[in-house]
């Protein structure tokens, strides 16, 4: 499982070097937003109907998929469209995609079939489907003849208001907005040699049907903002650093701290302070996180192994429940509810209400992020975790906006209490875990010495690497001051997902740390 | 799987409408694609995804600014949509007095499907039933799982393929079309000696479906697993290090990108300015080759039609050039290297490159160790692309592998960190192996690594 944001794709699961189709992008073009537009008057979250394809077309492929002796099936009937605006080296262009299509899915046994058209044509969707139900039969066909499916819509009262518009904002709009903040960026300071920024608004509108009887239209709109800068200093030694803003929502979430202008501005102070940066010290020893972003090192090391389908499949967390899986005072939230939030939905992609689910509570484990597929395995109820990139794909469990709760400690005691190790402002690098053994590992964008309970020095190029378990249990100080962090992250397990995260100040008392500067002993001194 | 003429007319078509809509200059790009993925639990099917993708991305070039749309809906109202939408938002956008749309000039004379020595299509992986991959998958997940009483279960077995024709068009007389394909498996295995858990995994991918050997894949990925029982960590030390090349050629992806024009151009690669330099130890020599035979990367033309070609980037330790498109060449004062990459419609592509690979030294790999008294064989690592800091070079990267000491592997090693930086890592490189490995589209021999600072308990 990788996370990433600025930095190139590199995960080992990718085996085929090219000539693959990406399903990765999504754009916006003014006509299809028109359409999505005023069939949902700007609201992301659910609704009942009209349907992107007529609702009795959903309920004869629904039938169709389930006609050979299926478990279970469901149609995700999607189209999106997705703007870009970037700057690049001064250069402010824009990219508009446009897809639809059909995702077909039949569960049999526990196996799942998939196969997605492009064509909304009722020919083509029930062409689809019985393909589908086909390759599901596999020799076992117990034709259920006529099998009928009646679908009630569901709703919810979660809503998130997209302002404005996407498509009220004219293109010359948007790119006087990207100008604007290039030249903020280029002219922050002498050293800045480089600047990228990216803005990108996405709209899906999404309608599943499923053989349990439910139908739903939802609309989902997502607006991201990232910076990155590079610095270069006299002696010719280079540094970038970059930050970033994710939300469902419109522009208007983008102020006060989300303000467009404090990612550009951060990004820059972030890239000056690696000019000035040592090298990390390397070996295990106390590590101060931030509050924040860096919720995302609870997402890498133990989020992913609380997944119903690996833990199914024997991750480090499995048969955990019950048991202590963290310190005492450590609870660890997936919350699938908090308003704007990239984890937030009304409903999962397989129709299931989104919900806040406890995974630790005071350090015991409770339980864990299931789809409907993954969760029968488990003997588990789906948590609304079920989740997919696009019609592409099929629902896996997915993470939502993952944090790690409230803690009773002041931060400033955390620091003062710790003699020698180093204070992470923002992990910030991306990172992966393997969740057999639990081994993680995370990038540090921005981080500092602690020497005698003080923030010191920052320093470059630090990775944080353990063991998932074994982290949460020598987490041995927790603050007040949580704070949630809406970035621009994207998971990458096999397909991507926005993702939020949080936490307050923790310390974990020994942790891996890569660098390459001195080598320190656990008790954070020098050898 | 065969060729569609109404997608090359499609494209034509595309860009005659942007011409007629006001447009300079047009170019279209359609990807026809069929693929398959299959993933295998416990020797059964756990998830069949079986996909036909096709979709249109277009360029429209006016006053030297250039605007990119796509779609997947091909309907011609659809795709005149995306053409009068980018026509009018092209003049906000900022201009370049490098863009440019290539012509025919330095081109292929023939149609670009018959170039057959540097097309990589077997249009078996598209013609072999579901079925047949399914067994080949569940296959590879067994031979996993019976490489040893050990191997404990499987965490991912994956089988993926895909087949397309890529068709090209713009309106300076370039238009045609390609095949390609290919195909691959991969896993990861668990294995356990007590309360000792290790994991491995191993992925794989090739150009002809009857290359694709789902044991020998499924035994790598679980031998991988295995021989880490027992891994501990070292204190921390500065010691030589030996890559293995299924490392070594994750760590090559790395330096290709700093090979880039684009990125020297823009000031974020270190390597601006050091053409002409040694920038490497005199054993390393890389070679980007888009013509080499039957690699996954290897194309008549690039993603903007320029034939692909064979570039020495490196020659014994000695920067000679960078990869450059069309838009970099003009910004350079130089020619196309070939190397426009663009993996789908959707993505108007950028510098990047095709086949890359360190060239092979003569000795053999075991020999790499033998003069070394105490130091590190690596193997395994994760999050490369979060532990490295392409900008500066440093890095710093959680590892596993296999402790030397006096030229012999003895015990695995697990909890340590590498740390360094890529320029210096090029200068350090002590020799190349001849064990030239593919894990395409990159290829790596192994290599030893005079100095490295080693992190641990």
């Amino acid at each position: 499982m990788t996370d990433r944001t600025k930095r190139k794709k590199m995960s080992r699961r990718e085996f085929l070097g090219r000539g693959a189709v990406s399903a990765a992008a999504l754009g916006f073009s003014p006509a299809l937003l028109d359409v999505l537009l005023s069939s949902t008057g700007c609201t992301s979250g659910a609704k009942a109907g009209p349907y992107i394809i007529p609702e009795d077309v959903l309920r004869k492929a629904v039938g169709f998929l389930m006609a050979k002796g299926a478990d279970f099936a469901d149609v995700y009937v999607e189209r999106a469209a997705a703007g870009g605006v970037r700057s690049d080296d001064r250069t402010i262009d824009t990219t508009t995609i446009i897809e639809k299509g059909v995702g077909f899915r039949a569960v049999k046994d526990g196996r799942t079939f998939y196969a997605y058209t492009a064509s909304f044509e009722p020919n083509d969707v029930f062409t689809t489907a019985k393909y589908v139900a086909d390759a599901a039969a596999q020799g076992a066909a117990r034709a259920v003849e006529g099998a009928v499916v009646q679908l009630a819509p569901l709703s919810s009262r979660l809503g998130f208001p997209i302002t404005p518009a996407p498509f009220d904002q004219p293109a010359d709009a948007k790119v006087r907005i990207l100008r604007e903040l290039t030249d903020r960026a280029w002219s922050a300071d002498p050293r800045v040699v480089q600047v990228l920024q990216l803005l990108r608004e996405i709209i899906r509108q999404v309608n599943i049907a499923t053989s349990s009887g439910k139908i739903i239209d939802q609309t989902l709109g997502l607006t991201e903002f990232i910076a990155q800068v590079y610095v270069k200093d006299a002696q010719g030694s280079l540094q970038s650093a970059y930050d970033a803003r994710g939300a469902y929502a419109g522009q208007s979430f983008f102020t006060g701290e989300n303000a467009f202008e404090g990612i550009v501005d951060r990004a820059v102070e972030k890239a000056k302070k690696l000019l000035e940066a040592v090298d990390s010290p390397r070996g295990v020893f106390p590590v101060v996180l931030g509050p924040g972003a860096n919720g995302v090192l609870f997402h890498e090391s133990c989020g992913h192994g609380m997944e119903a389908d690996l833990v199914a499949k024997g991750s480090n967390f499995k048969d955990q429940i019950g048991k202590q899986t963290a310190a005492k005072g450590v609870t660890l939230v997936d919350d699938g509810t908090i308003p704007a939030f990239p984890g937030s939905y009304a409903f999962d992609d397989e129709g299931t209400l989104s919900e806040r689910t406890v995974l630790i509570e005071d350090g015991i484990q409770k339980n864990y992020l299931c789809d409907l597929i993954w969760g029968k395995k488990l003997g588990l109820r789906s948590t609304g975790s079920g989740r997919r990139q696009s019609f592409r794909f099929p629902p896996i469990p997915r993470m939502r906006n993952t944090f790690i709760d409230n803690g009773s400690t002041p931060p400033g005691e955390i620091i003062g209490a710790t003699k020698r190790g180093i204070y992470v402002g923002d992990v910030g690098g991306g990172g992966q875990v393997d969740v057999i053994t639990g081994n993680f590992m995370m990038g540090v964008g921005e981080a500092y010495l602690i020497e005698k309970g003080k923030i010191t020095r920052p320093i470059k190029a630090a990775t944080l690497s353990g063991m998932g378990i074994q982290a949460l249990k020598s987490i041995d100080m927790i603050g007040n001051d949580l704070k949630m962090d809406p970035s621009a992250g994207r998971c990458g397990k096999q397909q991507t997902a926005p993702v939020g995260v949080g936490m307050p100040t923790i310390r974990v008392r020994n942790i891996l740390v890569g660098g390459k500067g001195e080598a320190w002993d656990d008790q954070g001194g020098p050898k | 799987m065969k060729e569609k003429k109404e997608y090359m007319d499609l494209a034509l078509w595309a860009v005659e409408a942007a011409k007629k809509a006001g447009a300079d200059a047009a170019e279209a790009f359609i990807t026809d694609s069929e693929s398959v993925q299959i993933n295998i639990s416990e020797r059964q099917v756990e998830q069949v995804n079986a996909a036909r993708d096709t979709g249109i991305g277009i360029r429209v070039m006016k006053d030297q600014k250039v605007a990119f749309g796509s779609t997947n809906d091909l309907s011609r109202t659809s795709v005149q949509g995306v053409v009068a939408d980018l026509v009018k938002k092209v003049p906000f956008h900022t201009a370049d007095e490098f863009l440019v749309i290539p012509g025919k000039d330095g081109g292929l004379d023939k149609p670009w499907a018959s170039y057959a020595d540097v097309i990589t299509f077997d249009p078996r992986i598209a013609e072999v039933t579901v079925e047949d991959k399914i067994k080949k998958a569940v296959a590879l997940e067994a031979a996993g799982m019976d490489f040893s009483p050990k191997v404990k279960s499987s965490m991912v077995v994956i089988y993926q393929d895909n087949a397309a024709y890529i068709y090209l068009a713009n309106s300076n007389g370039l238009a045609g079309f390609w095949p390609a394909s290919g195909c691959g498996g991969g896993a990861e295995f668990s294995a356990a000696e007590g309360d000792d858990r290790q994991s491995g995994s191993f992925g794989k991918s090739y150009a002809k479906y009857a290359d694709f050997l789902p044991q020998d894949v499924g035994r790598r990925a679980a031998e991988n697993a295995v021989q880490m029982l027992g891994a501990k960590p070292i204190k921390s030390c500065e010691v030589p290090m030996v890559v293995h090349p299924e490392v070594g050629t994750q760590l090559l992806s790395f330096i290709s990108g700093l090979l880039s024009a684009d990125e020297v151009q823009k000031g974020r690669s270190m390597l601006a300015g050091k053409v002409g330099t040694k920038i490497a130890a005199p054993v390393v020599t890389m070679i980007d080759d888009g013509r080499l035979s039957g690699r996954l990367a290897t194309s008549p033309v690039d993603g903007e039609g320029i034939p692909q070609q064979t570039t020495p980037l490196i020659v014994d330790g000695v920067l000679k050039t960078f990869l450059y498109d069309s838009y970099t060449a003009k910004k350079g004062k130089t020619k196309s290297t070939g190397n426009r990459t663009r993996s789908s419609y959707q993505s108007q592509g950028g510098v990047g490159t095709t086949n890359f690979y360190l060239k092979p030294g003569s000795a053999k790999a075991e020999d790499l160790l033998k003069g070394i008294g105490k130091g590190f064989f690596w193997t395994q690592g994760i999050g490369l692309f979060a532990g490295i800091d392409v900008a500066s070079g440093d890095f710093s990267i959680p590892v596993a592998g296999f402790m030397i000491e006096n030229g012999k592997v003895t015990f695995p090693i697990r909890g340590i960190t590498i740390g360094g930086n890529l320029f210096e890592l090029l200068s350090a490189v002590g020799q190349v192996a001849a064990d030239l490995t593919w894990l395409d589209p990159v290829g790596c021999p192994t290599f030893l690594v005079k100095n490295v600072k080693i992190g641990g308990a």
